[in-house]
């Protein structure tokens, strides 16, 4: 193992960096403030804030500041079809986006909020992947599978998914872009940080903020509740040595037979009903907060009903059409309009289906099932854009243990790379160049879908190759 | 790629895996003879690439609307001595007179609203071309400096538009004349001449669907800056009064103020822009006096920036009416060198013979060419790939193109200079009518140009490629580099044998994806690539210094950040197994996908690069392990590798294809950095592939060569 070990410190040495402490960790996340804010400085010509792949119709801050101006010459925000936000993110971020200060980039005091919100996401990140990796290791431990070398010697997962985050190319662009996602963001991660630390008014929350902001992480309230009331994670323990394919509840079960579990951790597994009461008390309190400071917010100029309408109602029924890197806009651009409701139950359905195959089967892992929600919604929702992407990517980091036996990563690693390459420069040749069409722009969409859809299959199966492995492992062990 | 592998190795181990699936024992079949594989696929596309002109198909006019020569030419000789009395006003101007300029825009304004049209002075500052390396990717407008230039670099273009009778002025052809208003040229007055007689003839016709606009673009700064500046006016308006203040105050210390000029003709001359609707197709006619030629020719320019070509019906249609209407040689541009070439007359007789012989075994095979036509061909499709490869524009017409107008420059050389004014007449008549007939089939065109490709390699002014068959060549040449760098991962990622022993197996172990540390590297030198892409941004502003003066700083420079990466990313450790492979197949990824980004910004690049890049990449192994196995074979290989990594290092390039055509003799270094200067100075992607592509990818070649496995 220590040559093992050794190979590990050297391929991976711009992560070494951040091993040994918070040191690290706190230094490259300067760097990366400080690269955002370089780059908010000197925009260039890129013009970030109107590409397609950054705002989109949801996220867009340009579209905020004309809601938030439609808002104070006494007109619903929702006038026209400009905003289809929540008026609490105007309210907040509306201010920001007219006070100007001379010599500075317009639009700095929401950079900086959008860089904020980053930093902290990052930290959240870190402190989840702390929670994970104790639970990890100590159920290792409790296996005596831990090797004491590799123990030393491991880098934090938590380290790495936070500064994968900071520095993911996607979640620059959408904080330096003006998209609104890194706050979205940041309500999705203080949900999962919420629930894995077992603060329930915090969990819910993050929970209530991030459906009210993009309505998709709604499905999160599964993996939320199943963290908050069972426990993170269970060490299987098989009941006999042939058995290799039991779903993991059996291994629960068979824990407390076995000779390794301590009594403590048996009590873990028992699912709490009080518990989920606890926490959907929690949840009905924050929506009521949020619904009454909404109804005041809108109260002047329109009515909740119009909110849900034109936000709500703006993502079910997809309705802006306008390229993004999602692979529904060109599919309503072209179908007939009486099929059009059907496709859009189809398609939105799409989401509810796997919700519940993926909560059994990955129950006994709800920060994963919860990465695995998130990768599936960002890839089938209707306005994506790369700050989703940003969000299951780092999460994903968080998982780097489990997942090292991963297939495909290189695969998946150029594909990410020569699609996000790819996609403006098919953009560009339809849009300036007229050399290209929008099928061209198309099939980069499509194909980014795949690997999406590459990526949640194989870290899913790898992760239930990673359980069998445990099983395995724990059976051979119990005989020796 | 991956998948494969995993496929594979699955496959061999658990014995309750089930047979992977045809495609995947395809996919494992190809990457377990990827060697066999990419010498063919190589090969087959370098072939396939001196196989195009014979794969050309003949043009064709694809869309129906335009209707070429199907109208009789309205051109009377009426207009011809209209226009050629004004040619006479221009040229017995004195032009040593300081105010010539002025007058002689005043003569052409004069006739211009004596013909009842619209008459508009447009002023522009020339600006420099400046360095914009992101321009690629931002819209036209985006990025340009308005900055208040001097006062000295001004220019006047004289604008003419006929409103069209029976239309709601929603289209415009335009006419783009390049004229230097200071100087006495007898060619450039011929130009005026036709342009003058084909603009009197439209301003009286009835079928007139879109309006016309006759740019006169004053040439004194360049003839793409005056049309470009006139352009970029016309599309994006200046709501601010700065810019056209700053020109007016300039013509006003001239004492010209235009707009209180007193009005000469019909018409009243306005100083404010004026605009017609959006553009359908623009041409630009230039006569040039060229010696020795023997008939009157035509010579069809069409590369825009960044190889965008117009829209081909554009030039069908031109080569249409000039061939079998008035009797033009219609001629693009072709390397003259490679006429002398002697292996690719032997090559032509070889594909002559190999065409007769499949055409007498089947009459259906008719793929046979004459060898002069393929070699005319290969010397044609050699300079289009040139042209648009370098992406510069090659005449005014590049600016439209920036603004999705399909544009073409005409450029007209008569066989002699005439003296007699009869043959001068009957050569300005055949030109207008060319002119007015290309003008008659865009006007009846109901949407803009798309019918025809806009992707293509032309081989003669009759014979295209079409992005369809130009591809496969391509395809083929870089189809290898997935399937090597799928082999090379698997097998640097072979699980070890050492996992087979028991007592590891039973920990869990913590290791991370071998080939991160190699894609660290591939960043690292890709992100050095950057930096030196953008070093001459600052290297430029160093004042009084020469050429070679830039390129010793900028090489000093890009080596000494070289070396400072190098110390700070470099592992400490020994080497370990697999580690070159890695690098090796990441090093191809990254070609890959820069090739495959490049071919679709700019074809020709893209195929030229990976000539050059293919062979590099698929070659590149340590000279360490050849050298430690002395063989024949290794030797070959040794030598290869050195000459291509010689040879693919960029300025090592230029000078010896510059040396080939021009002779070793005078060499200067500087001549790098100023061709380089122009590639950024026309924000070509070429010089961003140079930089970020293909020299990160030299220099990773470079390292797997030296690598100290």
């Amino acid at each position: 193992m220590p040559t093992a070990n050794t190979e590990e410190e050297n391929s991976k040495s711009e992560l070494q960096k951040n091993h040994g402490g918070g040191g690290g960790f706190t230094r490259w996340a300067v760097v990366a403030v400080i690269f955002r804010l370089a780059l908010i400085y000197f925009p260039g010509n890129l013009n970030l804030s109107s590409r397609p792949e950054v705002s989109t119709p949801l996220t867009s801050i340009r579209r905020l500041a004309e809601g938030y101006w439609l808002k104070q010459s006494s007109m619903s925000p929702y006038a026209g079809s400009m905003y289809h936000g929540s008026p609490l993110l105007l309210s907040v971020l509306g201010p920001l986006t007219v006070k100007r200060i001379e010599g500075q980039p317009s639009h700095i005091l929401c950079s900086l909020v959008f860089v904020l919100a980053d930093l902290i996401s990052s930290i959240l990140i870190r402190a989840t992947g702390r929670k994970l990796q104790i639970a990890y290791r100590k159920s290792l431990k409790s296996l005596n599978l831990l090797n004491k070398s590799t123990d030393s010697g491991a880098l934090s997962s938590g380290d790495i998914a936070a500064l994968v985050y900071l520095w993911n190319p996607f979640t620059i662009v959408a904080c330096v872009g003006l998209s609104t996602s890194p706050v979205e963001n940041l309500f999705t991660i203080l949900t999962l940080y919420g629930a894995a630390t077992g603060l329930a008014p915090l969990a819910a929350f993050g929970w209530v903020m991030a459906t009210h902001l993009s309505l998709y992480p709604a499905i999160l309230i599964i993996p939320v509740n199943l963290s908050y009331s069972g426990s993170w994670f269970y060490p299987p323990a098989p009941l006999s040595p042939e058995y290799t394919y039991a779903p993991p509840s059996k291994l629960f079960r068979s824990k407390e037979h076995g000779k390794v579990g301590d009594g403590k951790s048996s009590q873990e597994i028992i699912f709490s009903w009080r518990r989920v009461f606890h926490l959907l008390v929690w949840t009905s309190l924050w929506s009521v907060y949020v619904l009454v400071l909404c109804s005041i917010s809108v109260k002047q100029h329109g009515s909740l009903q119009e909110m849900f309408q034109r936000t709500y109602g703006f993502i079910l029924t997809v309705e802006d059409l306008s390229p993004n890197i999602g692979v529904l806009w060109y599919f309503f651009a072209e179908v007939f309009d009486f099929f059009r409701d059907f496709f859009l139950i189809v398609f939105h359905s799409n989401i509810l289906f796997m919700i519940l195959p993926l909560a059994i089967r990955l129950k006994h892992r709800p920060c994963f099932l919860a990465f695995v929600y998130i990768a599936i919604s960002s890839m089938l929702k209707s306005y994506p854009s790369v700050g989703d992407s940003a969000l299951y990517l780092g999460l994903l980091g968080l998982f780097l243990d489990e997942l090292a036996d991963m297939q495909f990563s290189f695969f998946l690693f150029c594909g990410y790379v020569g699609v996000s390459l790819l996609s403006p420069v098919m953009h560009n040749l339809w849009i300036w160049r007229g050399t290209g069409n929008a099928n061209f722009y198309y099939a980069t969409a499509m194909a980014y879908a795949c690997f999406q859809i590459v990526l949640v299959v194989e870290s899913v199966s790898s992760m239930l190759n990673h359980d069998r492995k445990l099983t395995k492992l724990s059976t051979s062990k119990l005989q020796k | 790629m991956a998948k494969v592998e995993k496929k594979e190795v699955a496959a061999a181990t658990p014995p309750w895996k089930p047979k992977p699936r045809p495609i995947v024992r395809l996919g494992i079949v190809l990457i377990s003879h990827s060697l066999l594989v990419s010498v063919v696929c190589c090969t087959a596309g370098i072939v396939a690439l001196f196989l195009l002109p014979m794969l050309a198909k003949n043009t064709y006019i694809s869309e129906n609307a335009l209707m070429p020569g199907s109208a009789s030419s309205m051109l009377s000789n009426h207009d011809i001595s209209e226009a050629e009395r004004l040619a006479k006003d221009l040229t017995s101007l004195n032009s040593g007179a300081a105010d010539a300029g002025i007058e002689r825009r005043r003569v052409l304004a004069k006739y211009l609203s004596d013909l009842g049209v619209e008459v508009g002075y447009h002023k522009f500052q020339s600006h420099q071309n400046q360095f914009h390396p992101l321009h690629f990717f931002s819209s036209p407008d985006s990025g340009l400096s308005r900055e208040n230039g001097s006062c000295s670099s001004y220019g006047i273009n004289v604008v003419g538009i006929i409103r069209a009778p029976q239309a709601d002025g929603k289209e415009a052809i335009v006419l783009v004349t390049p004229f230097n208003f200071r100087k006495n040229s007898s060619s450039e007055a011929l130009s005026i001449s036709i342009g003058y007689a084909v603009f009197s003839l439209l301003s009286r016709v009835s079928w007139l669907a879109k309006d016309i606009i006759w740019l006169v673009a004053d040439s004194q700064y360049g003839e793409y800056a005056s049309v470009a500046s006139w352009l970029r006016d016309y599309h994006i308006p200046v709501f601010s009064a700065s810019s056209s203040h700053n020109a007016d105050s300039c013509f006003e210390g001239n004492n010209i103020n235009l707009s209180r000029e007193e009005s000469p003709g019909r018409t009243e001359i306005s100083s404010g822009f004026r605009r017609a609707g959006t553009m359908a197709a623009a041409l630009v006619l230039k006569v040039t006096d060229v010696k020795g030629q023997l008939e009157d020719t035509l010579s069809v320019y069409a590369e825009a920036s960044n190889g965008q070509m117009p829209n081909l019906d554009l030039i069908n249609v031109v080569n249409y009416l000039a061939v079998h209407r008035q009797g033009l040689r219609v001629k693009v541009e072709k390397f003259l060198s490679v006429l002398t070439w002697e292996w690719i007359w032997v090559l032509g007789d070889t594909l002559n013979f190999i065409g007769k012989v499949a055409g007498s075994l089947n009459p259906e095979w008719k793929f046979g060419i004459s060898t002069p036509d393929y070699v005319e061909g290969t010397a044609t499709l050699a300079s289009s790939l040139y042209r648009q490869a370098l992406g510069i524009p090659t005449g005014p017409h590049g600016a439209f193109r920036d603004f999705q107008v399909d544009a073409i420059t005409l450029e007209i050389s008569p066989k002699v200079v005439y003296t007699n004014q009869g043959r001068r007449n009957e050569f300005i008549l055949r030109s207008a009518r060319l002119i007015e007939g290309v003008v008659r089939s865009v006007n009846n065109l109901l949407e803009k140009f798309h019918q025809s490709f806009f992707l293509y390699l032309l081989t003669s002014p009759a014979k295209f490629v079409s992005v369809g068959v130009y591809m496969i060549g391509f395809a083929l040449l870089v189809a290898p580099l997935p399937l090597v760098a799928a082999s090379l991962y698997v097998d640097a990622n072979k699980p070890e044998p050492s996992s087979q022993d028991p007592k590891q197996k039973l920990q869990i172990n913590f290791k991370p994806w071998k080939w991160l540390s190699a894609a660290k590297q591939v960043f690292t030198v890709h992100a050095w690539g950057v930096f030196v892409s953008l070093l001459p941004y600052f290297i430029s502003q160093i004042p009084n210094s020469t050429p070679a003066a830039h390129s010793i700083i900028w090489f000093s420079l890009s080596t000494f950040g070289l070396l400072v990466l190098y110390l700070i990313t470099k592992s400490p450790s020994k080497p370990q197994k697999g580690k070159w492979e890695n690098l090796k197949s990441l090093t191809i990824s990254a070609v890959f996908i820069g090739l495959l980004l490049m071919s679709v910004v700019n074809f020709a690049t893209a195929q030229i690069g990976a000539l050059v890049l293919v062979p590099a990449c698929l070659l590149a192994q340590p000279l360490k392990l050849d050298i430690r196995t002395a063989s024949l074979k290794t030797f070959l290989r040794i030598a290869t590798n050195v000459f291509i990594s010689f040879v693919a290092f960029p300025p090592a390039g230029f000078f010896i294809l510059k040396g080939v055509n021009e002779g070793f003799g005078n060499m200067d270094v500087g001549e790098f950095w100023t061709w380089l200067e122009s590639l950024w100075a026309w924000n070509s992607a070429t010089y961003i592939y140079i930089g970020m592509v293909h020299l990160p990818c030299w220099v990773l070649c470079l390292q797997i060569l030296l690598h100290s496995c």
